[in-house]
């Protein structure tokens, strides 16, 4: 288990410095695969490199398992690095790369060439072990940069956009392969990325970051369905954000009320927001169009345009109060037409912000 | 969606520079003359290294009588020695301070005076050398007064200060250009600061370094103006003995001496270049 307690991290001295982390906490489970997501310049390699020992931080402090970690060198904590351009040593073949991590902790030979074995079969790499690793392919080098980072047994794997410069099938590939490799092994992934849909094809965690702060934890399901802040529900993906009226509590639901209809008792990240104009998550499939003059209609907009995909169509509409949000619907109602917008309540959400 | 302008390059064909330079007047003539003087007497000074006459000036056969002189010359085998001690020390030195400047400089992260400190290390390359090999010639008398020592060993300090920038330059041109990701790999693979520099710094380095070396080694080896000024009696190296026969007129066996200086030199700095593209 990680534990990251109020760490502060800023580059630079005086007025110009950067904060790049402010006052950060979190937990990461042990053997979980955890992921980091967040807009670039977020800060999540620079968390990723605090956990590793490349930087120190300003201040809070780092825990493995309960012991500070914080302030030892690199080569002092058990915790390995897939770094994103891999870098593998130019001067040693596949096997001296991936033995490296024993070699230097002085580990017995046959130990060493043992676990050699074992993790390139692991990686499926067994016929390149003498191979330089300038004649491997993109994918070969990822592969062995895993291995190397796996053979030594870390505590904790961390992994830095480690997809980032392979092809989208190729990604597609590693992406299942290194699920495979974090269930074998049992070692904490903590994974850092940009994209959101890995984030939710991968991980058992997902830390939402967002200007050196982590904005929400939580499972893929509860950071898709149950997004905390505008923030999130709009980085997670194509979820509506739409203006509603919180008239007050009952329970652990928020009494809300859209311009018109009945008053709905839904979901809330908080039950401590203030009476007033509050933002709700709408998710596009679960909005329903009917007739504009239906009485039981929450809403009330116009079509902008619908895009078939299969399944069904996306539709634009733009709601009275300007707002425009995207409806998944099975037949599409015609552009400039004006329509009603009812929604299941029970799906939805109303944000912190 | 297509990109009309990336499908079809000949709509936008890139005018090069060194086309039109090319095409100006005389630009070929005057490179060809440029050439001309460079190699030329070098050429000259080869070619006639293997005559067979005393003369420097008509060629009459070919012969290796000069050289077998020239080997067998006490004095040119004395300086020649010397100056491969002068010139292999200094390069050692030269070359381990100089990584040693290269890591602090580029790997040391920021520190006070950093820009200071890799302007202080070129600046001996701007110093006229006349100007260097006077200061040092009166500071190591002073030394010389003061500790009684003497010897090649002040020689052999003097051309390791001023081989320093040119070990320097190779060396640490190919440390900025090697992401620091490589230590920092080994470093997390639990390599100990000094396991970091002999597994992955060092090997990867190693290119530059031999360069660096090799390019202090030549400029030792071909010193003159700050030998002549600090040498001490009986330590005379090989250019200042030539310089000394050349004063009673040119003869084939100088030339002949001086041809093999030159291909020295001329592998020296081939192999350096080779070093330095291997790793490209
Ligand atoms: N060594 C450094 N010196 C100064 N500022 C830095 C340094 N490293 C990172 N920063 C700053 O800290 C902030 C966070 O950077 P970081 O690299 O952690 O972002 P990131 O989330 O990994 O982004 P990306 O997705 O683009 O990789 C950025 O504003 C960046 O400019
Ligand atoms: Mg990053």
């Amino acid at each position: 288990m990680i534990d990251v307690r109020h760490v502060t991290k800023r580059f630079g001295i005086g007025a110009p410095a950067v904060t790049a982390l402010g006052d950060v906490s979190l937990v990461i489970p042990e053997g979980s695969f955890f992921t980091l997501l967040g807009p670039s310049g977020c800060g999540k390699t620079t968390l990723l490199r605090l956990i590793a020992g490349f930087e120190l931080p300003s201040e809070g402090e780092i825990a493995l398992d309960g012991d500070p970690i914080g302030h030892l060198a690199p080569h002092e904590r058990p915790v390995n690095t897939v770094f994103q351009n891999y870098a593998l040593f130019p001067h040693m073949s596949v096997a001296r790369n991936i033995g490296f991590g024993l070699e230097m902790l002085k580990r017995p030979k046959s130990e060493i060439s043992t676990t050699i074995e074992e993790m390139l079969d692991l990686v499926q790499l067994g016929a390149f072990a003498s191979r330089r690793v300038d004649q491997l392919s993109g994918g070969q080098q990822q592969r062995v940069a895993l291995a190397r980072a796996l053979a030594p047994r870390p505590k904790v794997l961390l992994l830095d956009e480690p997809l980032s410069a392979l092809d989208l099938k190729l990604r597609k590939g590693m992406q299942s392969e290194l699920k495979r490799l974090q269930h074998e092994t049992g070692i904490t992934f903590v994974f850092v990325t940009h994209d959101q849909g890995e984030a939710l094809a991968m991980s058992d965690q997902i830390a939402v970051m967002s200007a050196g702060a982590v904005r929400q934890v939580g499972t893929p399901e509860q950071i898709y369905t149950k997004p905390q802040s505008r923030f999130v529900a709009d980085f997670i993906g194509d979820t509506n954000i739409v203006k509603a009226d919180l008239l007050g509590y009952e329970g652990d639901r928020a009494l809300i009320h859209f311009g018109e209809g009945e008053t709905l008792a839904v979901h809330a990240a908080s039950l401590s927001l203030q009476p007033g104009p509050v933002h709700v998550a709408m998710r596009p499939e679960t909005i329903s169009i009917l007739d504009e003059g239906a009485e039981t209609a929450l809403l009330r907009g116009s079509v902008i345009d619908s895009t078939y995909f299969g399944a069904g169509s996306q539709m634009r509409l733009r709601l009275d109060d300007g707002t425009e949000v995207i409806a998944q619907v099975e037949h599409p109602r015609a552009p400039g037409s004006r329509v009603g917008l009812r929604c299941d309540s029970a799906m939805l959400h109303v944000l912190e912000d | 969606m297509t990109d009309p302008v990336g499908k079809k390059p000949g709509l936008f064909k890139r005018v090069t520079g060194s086309r039109e330079l090319r095409r100006q007047p005389l630009f070929t003539g005057i490179s060809w003359l440029v050439l001309l003087f460079l190699y030329a007497p070098v050429a000259v000074l080869i070619v006639f290294s293997f005559n067979d006459n005393r003369s420097v000036v008509r060629w009459t056969e070919f012969s290796l009588r000069w050289y077998t002189a020239a080997l067998d010359n006490g004095d040119i085998r004395r300086s020649a020695l010397i100056s491969l001690e002068v010139a292999l020390t200094a390069t050692v030195f030269a070359t381990v301070i100089a990584t040693m400047a290269a890591l602090a400089t580029a790997r040391g992260g920021a520190f006070r005076g950093r820009s200071a400190a890799i302007a202080l290390i070129n600046q001996p390359l701007m110093i006229p050398e006349i100007v260097t090999a006077i200061a040092t010639l009166s500071f190591f008398s002073i030394l010389r007064q003061l500790t009684g020592v003497t010897g090649l060993g002040w020689l052999i300090l003097a051309h390791t200060v001023f081989c320093i920038p040119f070990a320097y330059m190779p060396i640490r041109a190919r440390l900025s250009d090697m992401p620091a990701t490589f230590e920092e790999a080994a470093a997390d693979l639990y390599a100990a600061p000094w396991q970091v520099f002999r597994h992955v710094t060092l090997p990867l380095l190693m290119p530059g370094v031999m360069a660096g070396a090799m390019l202090a080694f030549v400029v030792s080896l071909d010193d003159v103006i700050i030998t002549l000024l600090v040498a001490g009696p009986g330590e005379t190296t090989l250019p200042i003995y030539i310089l000394g026969q050349i004063r009673r007129g040119v003869t084939p066996e100088v030339n002949a001496v001086s041809t093999i200086l030159i291909a020295v030199t001329v592998a020296m700095v081939a192999l350096t270049f080779l070093l330095q593209r291997k790793r490209k």
